[in-house]
């Protein structure tokens, strides 16, 4: 029997299933017996292409679960979007959680037809700048990467000759490679907020690389386990105090790195510059649009105040679509870092807009996709 | 798989930004981004992020008749034998499609015409760089980038790699239309001192662009340039598969779009063939072009979308959506891109159309061998091709008028924007007394239309459109101008 509150290591038990997927296949193995007993309708998951890409596909085929990709780091893709409208399981890194919980306080997604299974989260890196980064940094081709994992501060390479090559990220972020810039200043590493929290933080002993650390954070997260459990897809057992303590305190060393390096990315900037700085910043944007669609917790939709407002006609030195979403985001932004991530003049967009929201999401204690309950402190309507 | 995914190139120009497109369960689609992309990082411009509007289903149509491609087929074979058939293939499609329709030609006994006019006026040694230009990586690397584009609006895609080569320590000149806001410098200078006043030298690199409308004193000048310089060139184009179809149709008529134009007009050209190339989206005056159109005996149109063309079309031969087509592009830097699609619908009607006109049977895998064998041994690792020709003979420069198009892919793909608007400087405004929500009103042999204006820096007494407007006669005209 499973209870809100447990703290358990556990794994596939398809061999192919546990060898395959990261850290013993768990959360693998989760979702698809999520959808093989009817406990949901589809499943979330990244479809590989290769070790720098894969494809969010929605499914209904238990098989295609089974087949899909484990933890990618450098394809830092937000899935709350493709949860809208239906009965789902997904995968979800803490910010991924966060969007979801952010979209049904605007009634887009329905929690109690959505299953989040919650994946630790060290940070995520661009593939492009992975792939340049293997050449500079590990001397590895590309081509012949097979596998990567993050263990102990260290980003770990594995290539097709059986090889493994590790860098300490703090190096490699030093040369300008490493994780996105939105990762570094996160300071939620374990996803608290999701119906299960997975990783391989804790996993010790014999069990070290082929078993799930899972810790159960509600009642959906007791309903995905003892689905998987009776379905037969999964072992489970107690966590030892050892492995709880050391996944804490992993979580402890990255919580304060990311407390660190949040003070380096934002600088202070004097209040008589403010403006100067953000039309400077912006200056260059080509009005594509693309940070609003990508944007894993605007609720908006095509009718929205940023582009009602804003028009290619005018002349103002920042335009009113980065002005109103400034502040239409200033309590929802999560700082997931996929507006930065599309924008086609490299715009920052991410880092202007926690600079601008998080001081404000402080004052009012306010931490966006934490917990349904909380309301933002902009919310115009109530809904529900 | 509930829907379908397909990984595919954006069809707004030939950067080769690649992408996701959406199709779900009902057919409606959506944009996702495909960050490892090597051209654009996942990173989409404006006409990217509304590419689910581009694709617009074509219907096969005989006189206007809804038909089965089959019946299509048959129609289109029964006009073109023993026909004089013109055909025009800009470079819409994959690299297979475009080699059928070569096929085609052959088996027709004509050539297929890019209208990309330009080339035939330049000698061929100097066609694999203007072809073919600096890698995108390379822009970056660069020591000063002159400008003879406004990345902005014509190719977004630009912005992130010249902004990069600024941070690598590169100086940027514009010599366009209107300040730019990434340039160090932006110079309306005369184009005999460009050699001069530009600075530019071995380390430097050239960024323009050609087109179908551009005229060809003008890429020779920036030819003379990159000789005279040293500097390296890069040539913009605003078809997918602009440099691929270029490099298949090497050594074919080349004929330029307005010839075409002109021919229909004067009457020698009677039968034209259109593989995704729609006359009326090419020419600067749309309306214009479709009244040349109604003086062809035949109009054939094998295309993917729904553009104004089919309309007129005596038939229409309708393809499957770009992104669901096997096959391949090569973007501007020569690399080779690949569709994950798998259908051959397109290459298919075209393997029945030839053999109902004498020639071979056709198959995307042999198609698909062919052009790697022709095009992509020598160009599957972007690199710079030197030029190769002498000093070019400009010959006499076309005559400007005040409105200017700043072609962008709503240009090329008559898509709706909300650019619905001129730019003009202060002094104009100033001068026309326009008020603040004011209309300029602007009165070519065409007519007359008012448009919203924004103001630029940019030169005395120009007017510049992102738009295609109904004044317009070329790429550029003469027009008055008053506040209204």
């Amino acid at each position: 029997m499973v209870n809100v509150g447990d703290m358990l290591v556990g794994y596939a038990t398809d061999e192919d299933v546990r060898k395959r997927g990261a850290s013993g296949g768990l959360v693998t193995a989760v979702l698809a017996a999520a959808l093989e007993k009817g406990l949901v309708e589809n499943v979330v998951v990244m479809k590989h292409i290769n070790e720098f890409e894969a494809v969010p596909i929605i499914t209904d085929d238990v098989d295609e679960v089974l087949a899909s990709t484990g933890s990618l780091h450098s394809v830092p893709v937000n899935l709350a979007k493709y949860a809208m409208g239906r009965k789902v399981a997904m995968p979800a890194k803490p910010c991924d959680t966060q969007a979801v919980i952010e979209q049904a306080k605007r009634d887009m997604i329905d929690l109690d037809n959505t299953y989040v299974v919650g994946l630790n989260c060290g940070g995520s890196m661009h593939p492009v700048t992975t792939k340049k980064m293997l050449v500079a940094m590990y001397d590895i081709d590309p081509e012949d990467v097979v596998g990567e994992d993050i263990e102990k501060g260290k980003l770990i390479f594995k290539t097709k000759n059986g090889e493994e090559k590790a860098i300490a990220i703090d190096e490699l972020e030093e040369a300008g490679f490493g994780r996105r810039e939105s990762c570094r200043f996160c300071t939620l590493k374990i996803p608290v907020n999701a119906d299960l929290a997975c990783g391989n933080w804790g996993v010790i002993g014999d069990l070290a690389g082929s078993a799930t650390f899972c810790q159960v954070m509600n009642d959906k997260g007791v309903k995905l386990l003892e689905n998987a459990i009776e379905a037969g897809r999964i072992e489970v057992e107690p966590a030892s105090d050892k492995a709880i303590a050391i996944r804490a305190k992993v979580n402890d060393v990255m919580v304060n790195l990311g407390s660190t390096l949040e003070k380096e990315i934002f600088p202070e900037i004097p209040d008589e510059e403010r403006v100067q700085y953000y039309m400077d910043q912006m200056a260059d944007c080509i009005d594509c649009g693309a940070c609003k669609e990508v944007c894993p917790v605007c609720a908006c939709g095509e009718d929205s105040k940023c582009t009602m407002f804003h028009s290619l006609v005018d002349n103002y030195k920042m335009s009113m679509y980065h002005l109103v979403r400034l502040l239409h985001l200033s309590d929802s932004c999560i700082a997931c870092g996929q507006c930065s991530d599309v924008c086609p003049s490299d715009i920052p967009i991410t880092l202007l807009q926690s600079r601008f929201a998080i001081p404000s999401q402080r004052k009012r204690e306010y931490t966006p996709g934490m917990n349904v309950d909380d309301v933002p402190p902009f919310f115009e309507v109530i809904l529900k | 798989m509930i829907g379908n995914v397909y990984q595919t190139v954006c069809p707004g120009c030939n950067m080769g930004c690649g992408l996701y497109i959406r199709e779900d369960e009902e057919g409606a689609l959506a944009v996702d981004f495909m960050k490892s992309s090597p051209a654009n990082l996942g990173k989409l411009c404006r006409f990217g992020m509304k590419l689910a509007h581009h694709y617009s289903k074509a219907t096969s149509m005989v006189d206007g008749n809804e038909v089965s491609v089959e019946d299509a087929i048959k129609a289109a074979s029964d006009k073109l034998k023993g026909a004089d058939v013109t055909m025009l293939g800009v470079g819409n499609t994959t690299n297979e499609e475009s080699l059928a329709f070569s096929k085609i030609a052959d088996a027709l006994g004509t050539v297929v015409n890019t209208g990309m006019g330009v080339y035939s006026e330049l000698p061929t040694e100097c066609h694999p760089t203007v072809g073919v230009g600096i890698t995108l990586d390379d822009i970056e690397s660069a020591n000063r980038i002159a400008l003879f584009v406004d990345p902005y609006i014509q190719y977004p895609l630009l912005v992130r790699r010249i902004l990069a080569a600024k941070k690598n320590g590169a100086s940027v000149v514009s010599v366009g239309w209107k300040d730019l806001n990434l340039a160090d410098e932006n110079r309306y200078i005369d184009p005999d001192m460009y050699e001069s006043e530009l600075g530019l030298d071995s380390e430097s690199v050239i960024i323009a662009d050609v087109h179908p409308n551009t005229d060809p004193g003008w890429v020779k000048r920036m030819l003379n340039l990159a000789l005279k310089t040293q500097a390296k060139i890069l040539f913009m184009k605003p078809f997918v598969n602009a440099t691929g179809v270029d490099l298949l149709c090497k050594g074919t008529g080349q004929k330029g779009i307005s010839e075409i134009m002109d021919g229909i007009n004067e009457g020698s050209i009677k039968t034209l063939v259109t593989l995704n190339s729609d006359p009326i989206e090419l020419m600067p005056d749309g309306d214009a072009a479709a009244a040349t159109l109604t003086k062809l005996d035949n109009l054939i149109v094998i295309t993917s979308r729904d553009g104004p063309v089919n309309k007129m079309a005596d038939i229409v031969i309708a393809t499957e959506p770009l992104y669901a087509k096997a096959g391949s592009f090569m973007n501007v830097e020569g690399l080779l891109l690949n569709n994950s699609g798998e259908s051959t619908t397109g290459i298919d009607a075209m393997s029945s159309l030839n053999q109902n006109l004498g020639g071979e049977a056709m198959d995307y895998q042999s198609l698909h061998n062919n052009v790697l064998e022709s095009i992509v041994q020598k160009y599957t690792k972007p690199k710079y091709k030197e030029l190769a020709c002498e000093v070019l003979d400009i010959g006499p420069v076309e005559e400007k008028g005040n409105l200017i198009y700043l072609f962008n892919p709503f240009m090329w793909f008559d898509q709706p924007d909300d650019n619905d608007f001129v730019m003009v400087n202060m002094n104009m405004v100033n001068k026309l007394g326009l008020g603040k929500g004011g209309m300029i009103a602007l009165t070519s042999d065409a007519g007359t239309v008012n448009m919203r204006y924004r103001v630029e820096d940019m030169p005395d007494g120009l007017i510049l459109t992102a738009k295609k407007l109904p004044v317009a006669t070329g790429w550029t005209t003469i027009v008055s101008t008053e506040a209204v």
